[in-house]
């Protein structure tokens, strides 16, 4: 005797009355394995694209230098605003989501939760993103990436800009010729505009950066740009720190020394009453000065 | 056919011969009537169809099955997600209907209850524990269906509702605790 529960009719050979007369056949095994294959992909580019991610946060991280924020902003939050890699956090995190999609769609990525996957997902992106960082990935990611989003700046570029400002007293570039006492040196800035710098007031920390040579970074006193002449300007500098680029190998080695410095040159300069004291971070950057980089 | 194959032996043989299918919807068809019914799909003519075209699924896919899986899992998968779909077509609401089953539950909600004298002199009716099983989300009755109704593991759980073990276990202990929340009060308290 047949319960409800059971059918009343045979219910197995209507189902496979319908399977013979609209001739069903299996879907081949092929489409499932590249189905699962094709999902395990992507997870694994979206890993891949965090791993890029993270080399360029690493890139940016290591390109900033927050001691110098005194100088470059007006407080330490406007300063995280402008240099904190919020997009390729963003994007890491995006990729990670992106990772756990995709790996939940393929044949057992039920069984593995959120927390397991991005976990995974963003260790592996650490792990890699570092190797790729410093074999000089992060530098282009952040260029060549970074540089096609109109509200993206490469940290470089952004650094360009804080310190192509000589009417704030930052000045950035390249050392290009130095006085035989140092007294002055020739500095040609990011805009290619060279400019004489009054090294009278400098310590001798600051004339070691001088006497090394390449790229440097200068805190002067503010002046009125449009009075100076567009070859060639006089701005007195306070401050001399180097400017180094991590993480990026295609730069040239530091030249050679431009200069020997005598290691009591500096005392004089820092005892004397000079006007760099008026400038507002003094104590702050003549701390990070004397420590060094 | 002989009765002794395992479902993944007669599985094997479809692919080769299709009317070993047969042997496969005979194995499941009373059991899965029995689960959609504890779903809470009331007809019996929806039950068929639901099951029909679960089945149909099955054949389709079977390329797709995974033979570490039990086929049981695979195929209870099948007709819950089935199942689904058509409460989302429908836009019905699961009607619940408790047997003698409704005693394997109140039996677990005691257990876990630490004041055992009191709730040996409460008495819970049928119609109290459906009364509440209806107010619970479908994810909590899904667990405890599949848990209390159809005795399958966390693991069998975890591969037919496609989330992983731990939430298995989540969903278990949100389900017990909403549902003592919505018994009447001598039994909750």
């Amino acid at each position: 005797m047949k319960t409800d529960d059971q059918p009343k009719d045979n219910f197995a050979a209507r189902i496979f009355g319908r399977i013979k007369s609209e001739h069903l056949v299996p879907r081949p095994r092929w489409e499932f394995v590249f189905k699962n294959y094709f999902f395990w992909t992507l997870g694994a580019l979206a890993v891949a694209f965090g791993a890029l991610a993270f080399s360029a946060t690493l890139f940016r991280i290591e390109n900033v230098d927050w001691r110098l924020s005194v100088a470059t902003h007006s407080s330490f939050f406007s300063f995280f605003i402008d240099a904190a890699p919020f997009v390729w956090v963003l994007t890491l995190i995006l990729f990670v989501l992106i990772g756990y999609v995709n790996v939940r769609r393929t044949e057992h990525g039920y069984r593995y939760s959120l927390a397991v996957i991005a976990i995974g997902a963003i260790l592996t992106s650490i792990t890699l993103g570092s190797g790729l960082y410093a074999i000089g990935f992060g530098s282009r990611v952040d260029e060549i990436i970074g540089d096609h989003p109109p509200f993206y700046r490469p940290i470089l570029v952004t650094e360009r800009s804080w310190w192509l400002a000589p009417e704030k007293g930052l000045l950035g570039g390249q050392v290009v010729e130095d006085a035989s006492d140092i007294s002055s040196f020739m500095l040609r800035d990011f805009s290619g505009r060279v400019w004489e710098i009054d090294a009278s007031d400098l310590r001798a920390p600051d004339l070691a950066v001088i006497a090394r040579g390449g790229m440097v970074r200068v805190v002067g006193l503010p002046i009125e740009v449009a009075m100076s002449s567009a070859t060639s300007s006089v701005f007195h500098a306070c401050f001399v720190f180097p400017w180094e680029t991590h993480g990026d190998f295609r730069n040239n080695p530091p030249p050679p020394p431009l200069a020997t410095i005598a290691s009591t040159s500096g005392e004089n300069a820092a005892s004397s009453s000079n006007p760099c004291k008026n400038i507002r971070p003094y104590r702050q950057l003549r701390s990070v000065d004397d420590i060094g980089f | 056919m002989p009765p002794q194959m395992t479902d993944e032996e007669i599985v094997r043989r479809t692919l080769a011969d299709k009317e070993a299918f047969v042997f496969l919807i005979e194995r499941y068809e009373a059991k899965l009537m029995r689960y959609l019914e504890r779903l809470g799909v009331g007809l019996r003519e929806d039950r068929e169809d639901i099951l029909q075209n679960a089945f149909i699924k099955a054949y389709k896919n079977l390329n797709s099955f995974d033979p570490t899986l039990a086929f049981s899992s695979w195929m209870y998968r099948i007709a819950h997600n089935e199942t689904m779909s058509f409460f989302r077509a429908k836009h019905a609401r699961p009607q619940v209907v408790l047997s003698e089953e409704s005693e394997i539950l109140i039996t677990e909600l005691q257990d876990e209850t630490a004041d055992t004298t009191l709730l040996a002199e409460t008495r819970l009716s049928r119609e109290e524990l459906t009364k509440a099983l209806e107010i619970l989300p479908q994810s909590y009755r899904d667990a405890l269906t599949l848990r209390f109704f159809e005795n399958h593991s966390y693991a069998e759980m975890s591969d037919i509702l496609q989330v992983p073990v731990g939430t298995v276990s989540t969903l278990l202990y949100r389900a017990k605790r909403a549902l003592r929340a919505a018994l009447p009060k001598t039994f909750s308290s």
